[in-house]
């Protein structure tokens, strides 16, 4: 390398310093501290010039490697290989996967914590799934997919609680009730696109988590809905000392009690309804409603002029989106046993939106591993209690710069005339 | 010879701007119509109320169906091409470019295979009716794609293909909905003279051999000239001279239009 260059990252260097200097001077270096009759300003210039330091070191080594044409050439090829992997070998990787899901509860390093995370990211890849039939496919950028979740949740909690019927009916009954909110979602947004459609969405959302908090008399308001039965297996409910005259699961199959018997059964109930979920998508993807889902998604004004009705294809987008929502939803409230409009804020929807898009629009492998990077890296980062929010941020920045275009980008057709040569 | 469309006084204004005004012409069936004028003559607006995507403020347009006299006034949106059965292609091309060559074609025999589909029903069980119809579909598709020899990419983008062979795909799509009357918005613009020499063999073709009516705005005369039966000229919303090609070329009107008045 030359020197100019070394002098030239070096000057480049002591300015962002400067920059720094600037901007932790007053923010790091005086800190305000209350003493008893008021506010008394302590400098801190010793971690501010650490700070300062650490950003002229950072710069230089950026720059150098930039002048080597080196930067972050680890990372990009790393991204590379791993998309190459999965694009070559997605059979093999969906089989991998799906067979490490299936004995994740029995490996030797699996706790409740453990169990606990997958349980909610699985909630999330179903949560991405669903919503990757209305954004991915359909191309209809919904906001307020949380307000589908929590139709399912608050159908599954009043049925269960007012009627007392089982979870295998209550399930379906949610899926309905969220599919007939999605197509009365539908309706007024049928002429909106893009960042019109958005803000609707959106407002859906709110309004659902509102309706939630007011309607006292039959949601219970902000105060939730307490004691939503748990899921029986087949019938044999969870519980440590059944009713007279009644088998529990471990009275059954004679095993010790344990708790980890319920979250197991949990984890493998939403294993099966995400996959449920995955298998669907993937079918109706190769059907006409999927292609002209992906063709409106492409051009509305060409659909039109082939004749497909794009009424009716954006309700059946919006539709099928809501009821795995809905599934979702009730499999939430009973995992929960309690819930309440707080569950259902607009964060839910934004992050269910990021995994779907930083996935790779229209990707199911992408989903899954969106998933895991951002609910994995937010839980990484517990300790650090509020800030795991800027984890999260800095996960999705991270995918932002090296694919731009969201982790598995690529499309493959949903129908081969030549078939699969490659 | 039964004509296949006749346009009726046909008026449409924007506010106080008349895109059309009180515009009459026939077209044949097995014939290509061409509509010419200079820039801003209104040509697309007359597609744009024959297709449904404009309602027009006065006049009717009928389509001749097998004895049947339908109203393309009655018919809006989609249900222009899905029952009326008239297609069209865009002056912009407007395929579906993320999906492939054979997805495009299937995108257009969307409701044949949705009823097929049992709307989605027999689809998701794997009926064998179903796939069945969906080989034939796929079929139909090849029959065309081998038409304008575009076979060997049927697995690729749409819109990774060449601006030449977009533009064929899309004619070819609108092929594929089976129409009576085929409406083409300037298929020529930005070809090259051996890219016009094929369109022109494959509108041909599309009129010999498919018995469709083709109606045709065009601004490279080399393809007006060449292929009309027919030929209509627009300018400033008005029918300023109608004939065939030869009559049009040495007509006083059309000239004076297109160049000027003579001081």
């Amino acid at each position: 390398m030359e020197k100019q260059d070394i002098i030239k990252s070096f000057k480049d260097s002591l300015f962002t310093g400067l920059i720094a200097l600037a901007l932790f001077g007053p923010i790091v270096g005086l800190r305000t501290v209350s003493k008893g009759e008021g506010l008394f300003i302590t400098p801190q210039w010793g971690i501010v010039f650490l700070l300062v330091g650490l950003c002229i070191l950072g710069r230089f080594l950026i720059n150098i490697n930039s002048a080597k044409r080196t930067e972050f050439k680890f990372l990009s090829s790393f991204s590379s290989k791993f998309a190459h992997i999965t694009e070559d070998k997605a059979k093999h990787f969906a089989i991998t996967g799906i067979l490490f899901a299936v004995v994740f509860p029995f490996l030797p390093f699996t706790d409740r914590y453990f169990m606990d995370v997958a349980i909610m990211i699985l909630t999330y890849i179903m949560l991405g799934w669903g919503l990757n039939i209305v954004v991915g496919l359909a191309g209809l950028l919904d906001l307020g997919y949380v307000a589908f979740y929590a139709v399912g949740a608050y159908s599954y909690a009043l049925i269960a609680t007012t009627f007392g019927w089982s979870f295998w009916i209550c399930l379906p009954l949610a899926g309905v009730f969220a599919a007939f909110f999605g197509i009365l979602l539908g309706f007024p947004v049928l002429r909106l696109r893009g960042d019109y459609l958005a803000i609707v969405t959106l407002g859906f959302g709110e309004i659902i988590r509102i309706i939630l908090i007011n309607w006292y008399e039959v949601t219970n308001g902000p105060d939730g809905i307490t004691g939503i039965p748990r899921p029986s297996f087949f019938g044999l409910p969870f519980k440590r000392s059944p009713d007279e005259g009644e088998a529990s699961f471990h009275t059954f199959f004679g095993l010790e009690y344990s708790t980890m018997h319920r979250i197991i059964f949990l984890y493998y109930l939403i294993l099966v309804l995400a996959l449920i979920t995955n298998y669907f998508t993937l079918k109706i993807r190769k059907l006409p409603v999927g292609r002209a889902w992906e063709a409106l998604r492409e051009d509305e004004i060409a659909c039109k002029s082939l004749g497909v009705n794009p009424t009716n294809t954006k309700l059946t987008a919006f539709a099928i989106g809501a009821m795995f929502g809905g599934f979702a939803g009730s499999f939430f409230a009973t995992r929960q046993a309690f819930i309440s409009p707080e569950s259902f804020t607009f964060i839910e929807s934004a992050i269910i939106v990021a995994i779907v898009v930083l996935g790779g629009m229209g990707s199911q492998t992408g989903v899954v591993l969106a998933s895991i990077f951002l609910i994995g890296i937010t839980e990484i980062f517990r300790d650090l209690e509020q800030f795991r929010m800027i984890a999260f941020g800095g996960a999705m920045v991270l995918i932002m710069v090296f694919k731009p275009k969201g982790i598995l980008a690529n499309r493959k057709p949903t129908i081969l005339m030549h078939g699969d040569k490659k | 010879m039964s004509s296949l469309l006749s346009v009726e006084n046909l008026t449409m204004k924007f506010g106080g701007l008349v895109a059309i005004d009180n515009l009459s012409f026939n077209a044949q069936n097995n014939q290509i119509t061409s509509i010419i004028g200079p820039n801003g003559a209104g040509k697309t607006t007359v597609f744009n109320c024959l297709t449904g995507f404009y309602k027009p403020t006065t006049g009717q347009m009928y389509l001749h169906k097998d004895e049947n006299k339908v109203s393309l006034r009655k018919y809006t949106d989609f249900k222009i091409a899905h029952v009326a059965k008239v297609a069209r292609t865009f002056q912009n091309i407007r395929l579906f470019p993320a999906m492939s060559v054979l997805e495009n074609l299937l995108v257009a025999q969307h409701n044949e295979l949705m009823v097929a589909s049992g709307y989605s029903l027999y689809g998701l069980l794997n009926l064998k009716s179903y796939r069945e119809k969906e080989k034939q579909a796929v079929d139909k598709s090849k029959y065309w794609l081998d038409i304008i020899g575009l076979t060997h990419r049927a697995d690729d983008n749409a819109g990774d293909l060449p601006y030449g062979d977009q533009r064929k795909l899309e004619i070819v799509r609108a092929m594929c909905i089976e129409p009576k009357l085929l409406c083409l918005d300037e298929p020529a613009a930005g070809l090259n003279p051996k890219e016009s020499a094929e369109l022109n063999e494959l509108l041909k073709f599309i009129k010999n051999e498919k018995k469709t009516g083709i109606l045709l705005i065009e601004h490279d005369m080399s393809v007006v000239m060449g292929i009309s039966d027919h030929v209509v000229v627009l300018n400033y919303g008005k029918k300023i001279f109608e004939g065939t090609a030869d009559q049009t070329k040495n007509s006083k009107e059309v000239i004076e239009a297109y160049l000027g008045v003579d001081e």
